[in-house]
């Protein structure tokens, strides 16, 4: 160890303890890299803080001592986008995975609070326990941080529970780069949290403190304006009846147009078209049952679910199943496919669980995905230039979100990781689909690792300018992952 | 008045026929509803008058607001922009100010039925958006103040809750895209609608952090942050037939009940039994509005004038009532929802009194669907004003209606507000259920120098109550004054809050009366 190090690790020890606290290169070592493209830098140490207060200390001392910080959630090694890869020598991660404390389940009020280590394995069981579900992405990771999938807008496949594209965050509590604590929404007061527990409060509205919602800024930073030590989650009752709808059609246009119909009158839960080969890869594990169910679906598959709860679920069912029916028919849709290729318990796994490990790898072992925001008529202009860059092991889902305001775009590239020509040429492509995606229009909310540099390019300067504003002030040293987004200046 | 250079150097924007400096029309501006108490409050005589702006001025173009905006940094003066304009958070804080009427930008840009949001200017209205929308069995969220308000002030500066919230939620959380003129003259957009290339509206936040979150938090920051040109923000599934056939004359017109809707009002009789029934209905998710009044509030929402208030003494004379308005599309969907209903008043033991006891008047329906409700605040004494506007569970809502009533009862006693039984209050769910707000509407006769000041010490009085009891911020914290009162015990929010308006607004040009100075 260098003098630096040296010293910094023995300031870390006086916070949180040398047990947690490494700088073992085989401990480090994974944190240099993900199963992104993306190349950065190895850290220095790693440091396990447990409690805010040592969340707090540590930011400060970073601001002291002139390191910086990356902080990390999931307990896997599963990372995906290259955003908790160290960009700037002189950098530590804060693994969190020791902060895992499921700290309330208000059923009455539907919010859970968490810390940021806790996981979808975790909380998932603990919420069904109590009759309660979270709003879900697609099958998640079981070794997923929830706070992190949320905190970086993944998109959950109810839309209608989604009134807000910051959902189903709620408050949160964050140290600042400065090494500030904060609460935010009503989280922030008058009183402490448990006066305003005591009087009546949940921490269920967002918003606010009063004229700001500093939330909505921290959610998608990549954990670089502030670290987030608990949230509160939107949460829904768990349905006594489900039932599954699989539609499949060689017209993706027809189906985007009967889902549209479903969003718009808000009469499903879930709710997602995916291509034939994500379906498989999504409900199959091995590669051949993946490959001979892809066979056998028609290109499209149009998935939604229809639930209800308490004595009137099946009145329930039945209203919305015959409301649907109409609508097909007044729609000119009653040709449509219905398919019973798949069990529909299966489906019901993907849609209430999660998975050991992760649904996208099952085909080929690795995947790049690509992903954007669309509008509703953009999207079958998107998928034709991607399967004309790249029509063979292409995964795609579509995913309507914030109401059916817009949709989720994902490209899922299957590939060998093991194989360095295949990984080569893969590299190339993804980089130049990505770039023509952008150059048509396609909006990258989420501008992971070299996808930010373009995405910024292709903004009004002003975006990244009032970006940088707000950076210097939550973070104005510049020590919560540095480099990330616009903030390599 | 201006300087003869600056005047013409806002005409060579505008054109000298859109910028008036003159006596009469700046004198004309600084009058607003509500300006009387705060006035008060500010320790100043308590007339409804503001400051009086040095000249309005009438940009129709987002290139002409960044102009003026320009501008005024310039020559350092400040500006209030505001859209159709209603209450004292339009009106500057300083004579030092222009006024930006923003009357002139008044177009719908955009509606996607498809990808369900529309794009407005500030002066559209909800109602004249709501009327287009229709067209395609769409219809927009639409704040308490009422349909003639902008839907574009709601969503990006004021506040947001409305009667039909149930369904279509709070302003602030419906916006898209936005079109921003900072307080240093640069236009933001953001999301979506920020791409150079094939720009849209269809998202507000990113690419990365949410802007939306700067401009605005529960409350909006009433002009302190820039000028917001467009919004767009979501539109909802109109809840049932979109035929509105009104025939008769103001006020008293009749209006065609559309298929599949009922209204229930019961008696819940205690403030428990309340708060389980409200959870009850909302997380079933049939609700169109789910409102919570006291006896007195319900009356008046039925009611037109004094006179016909009178009438309402069987409903009037509930202790703790709820209304609820069921609404549906089909035939279907309508009968699960009266069945959920009958459900619930067998379970909680309630008595729907509409039909049996009370049958309203057919214009109540139209009123529900345009959101027009809230003008039923004025007629017992011609003003009133909220205090509370909390926002959180319906428990923490229900607590500060019970604990607030001697509070009020002490200003009714006084004779300075309108009796109430001090239960005046309205709550109201949203997002079926997840979230509740309360606020508690005040009557004062405004013409009245003793009832404004007595309406003034009561807002005073409840912002110290809410404090120390810990029952959520109001409404009304903005301005200096209170940012500082409630900051301290607010994890020190003011501290962020004011480097966010100096980062963004570094000359203080955009007026802070109303939002928060750099100091």
């Amino acid at each position: 160890m260098n003098n630096h190090i040296d010293t910094l690790v023995h300031s870390l020890a006086k916070i949180c303890g040398s047990k947690n606290i490494s700088v073992d290169p085989n401990v480090l070592n994974p944190y240099s890299s993900d199963m992104s493209f993306f190349k950065g830098n190895n850290p220095n140490l790693i440091v396990w803080p447990s409690k805010t207060q040592e969340v707090t200390k540590i930011i400060k001392l970073a601001n002291q001592m002139d390191f910086s910080i990356v902080p990390v959630s999931s307990s896997s090694n599963d990372r995906h986008h290259g955003d908790t890869i160290p960009r700037k020598d002189n950098c530590i991660i804060m693994n969190l995975t020791k902060m895992d404390k499921i700290l309330s389940i208000d059923k009455k009020n539907r919010v859970v609070m968490i810390e940021p280590g806790v996981t979808f394995e975790k909380l998932i069981p603990k919420l069904q326990q109590s009759g309660l579900r979270l709003l879900l992405p697609l099958y998640p990771t079981g070794t997923k941080s929830v706070l992190t999938s949320v905190l970086e807008r993944e998109p959950i496949i109810i839309p209608r529970y989604h009134w807000d594209t910051s959902d189903p965050l709620l408050c949160t509590e964050v140290v600042f780069g400065t090494g500030d604590l904060f609460r935010t929404g009503t989280a922030a007061g008058p009183g402490t949290l448990s006066q305003q527990k005591k009087a009546g409060q949940a921490h269920v509205n967002p918003m606010g403190p009063t004229q700001f919602s500093p939330y909505r800024v921290i959610q998608g930073a990549q954990g670089s304006l502030g670290i987030v030590t608990w949230a509160t989650m939107k949460l829904e009752f768990i349905p006594s009846e489900q039932k599954v709808f699989h539609y499949h059609s060689n017209n993706i246009e027809e189906l985007l147009d009967f889902q549209q119909k479903l969003a718009n009158y808000r009469l499903c839960d879930e709710t997602f078209i995916l291509n034939n080969l994500n379906l498989a890869c999504l409900v199959k594990k091995s590669r051949e049952e993946i490959e001979n169910l892809t066979n056998s679906l028609l290109k499209w598959n149009l998935i939604y679910i229809l639930a209800g709860r308490g004595n009137l679920a099946i009145d329930k069912l039945n209203y919305l199943e015959g409301d649907i029916n109409d609508l097909m028919r007044d729609s000119n849709l009653t040709h449509l496919e219905s398919s019973n290729l798949i069990d529909k318990n299966e489906i019901l796994e993907c849609m209430n669980n999660y998975t050991a490990e992760p649904w996208r790898t099952r085909y080929k072992g690795s995947y790049q995905d690509i992903f954007f925001i669309s509008n509703f008529e953009n999207i079958p202009k998107y998928i034709k230039k991607v399967e004309l860059k790249h029509p063979e092991n292409l995964g795609i889902y579509i995913q309507p979100i914030n109401q059916g305001t817009s949709y989720h775009c994902e490209f899922d590239l299957f590939y060998d990781s093991e194989n360095g020509s295949e990984t080569n040429d893969l590299e190339g492509k993804f980089n130049e689909i990505s770039i023509d995606l952008m150059d048509c229009g396609a909006f990258f909310n989420r501008p992971y690792g070299y996808w930010a540099r373009e995405v910024y390019a292709r903004h009004i300067e002003q975006t990244s300018t009032a970006l940088r504003k707000v950076k210097k002030i939550f973070d104005p040293n510049n020590v919560l992952n540095p480099g990330v987004l616009c903030f390599d200046k | 008045m201006l300087q003869k250079q600056v005047l013409e150097n806002f005409q060579k924007i505008v054109g000298p026929e859109n910028v008036d400096d003159s006596e009469v029309m700046t004198n004309a501006y600084s009058y607003n509803w509500c300006m009387e108490f705060v006035n008060s409050s500010e320790g100043k005589e308590p007339i409804p008058f503001s400051s009086i702006p040095k000249a309005v001025i009438l940009p129709s173009t987002v290139e002409e607001v960044q102009q003026i905006v320009r501008l005024c940094n310039q020559y350092k003066i400040q500006f209030k922009a505001q859209s159709t304009g209603l209450g004292p958070w339009n009106q500057p804080s300083s004579e030092n100010c222009v006024i930006l009427d923003l009357r002139r930008m008044n177009k719908i840009v955009k509606i996607d039925h498809r990808s369900l949001y529309a794009v407005v200017e500030p002066y559209v209205s909800g109602a004249q958006l709501q009327a287009e929308t229709m067209k395609f069995g769409l219809t927009v969220h639409m704040p308490g103040a009422g349909p003639q308000v902008s839907p574009l002030a709601s969503a990006t500066s004021m506040n947001g809750p409305g009667f039909t919230s149930p369904h279509t939620g709070h302003s602030a959380r419906n916006v898209l895209g936005v079109e921003w003129v900072l307080p240093d003259g640069e236009i933001l957009k953001l999301g979506s609608v920020g791409m150079k290339n094939d720009s849209d509206w269809y998202i507000g936040d990113g690419p990365g952090p949410s802007l939306r979150g700067i401009m605005r938090g529960w409350a909006g920051a009433k002009s302190g942050i820039g000028v917001f040109t467009k919004v767009a923000f979501k539109l909802f599934p109109y809840p049932c037939s979109t035929k509105f056939k009104l025939s008769g004359n103001s006020p008293d017109y009749e209006f065609e009940i559309p298929d599949y809707m009922k209204l229930y009002v019961m008696d819940c009789k205690s403030y428990s039994h309340l708060e389980k029934v409200f959870l009850a209905i909302e997380e079933e998710e049939i609700s169109f509005i789910c409102s919570h009044l006291s006896g007195y509030g319900l009356g008046a929402i039925f009611s037109n004038s004094i006179g016909s208030l009178m009438d309402k003494i069987p409903i009037a004379g509930m202790l703790v009532p709820l209304v609820v308005l069921i609404a549906a599309r089909t035939k279907r969907e309508f009968e699960y929802k009266q069945k959920v209903m009958s459900k619930i008043l067998i379970d909680f033991n309630l008595e729907n009194v509409i039909g049996s006891k009370y049958t309203p008047n057919s214009l109540f329906y139209a009123e529900a669907l345009r959101s027009n409700l809230g003008l039923h605040g004025f007629i017992a004494t011609g003003g009133f004003q909220s205090s509370k506007g909390q926002c959180d569970t319906v428990k923490v809502c229900v607590k500060t209606t019970k604990e607030s009533i001697p509070l009020k009862k002490k200003y009714i006693k006084k004779g300075v507000i309108g009796n109430d039984f001090g239960e005046g209050v309205w709550i109201t769910s949203y997002e079926s259920g997840h979230y509740f707000h309360i606020e508690s509407p005040t009557m004062f006769d405004q013409t009245d120098e003793k009832s404004v000041k007595g309406m003034a010490e009561n807002m005073e009085e409840n912002y110290q109550f809410d404090l120390l009891k810990h029952l959520g911020a109001p409404f009304f914290v903005e301005g200096d004054k209170m940012h500082d009162l409630f900051g301290p015990e607010m994890m020190n929010y003011h501290i962020w809050l004011r480097k966010i308006k100096k980062a963004f607004d570094p000359n203080g040009i955009a007026d802070s009366g109303f939002y928060i100075s750099a100091k």
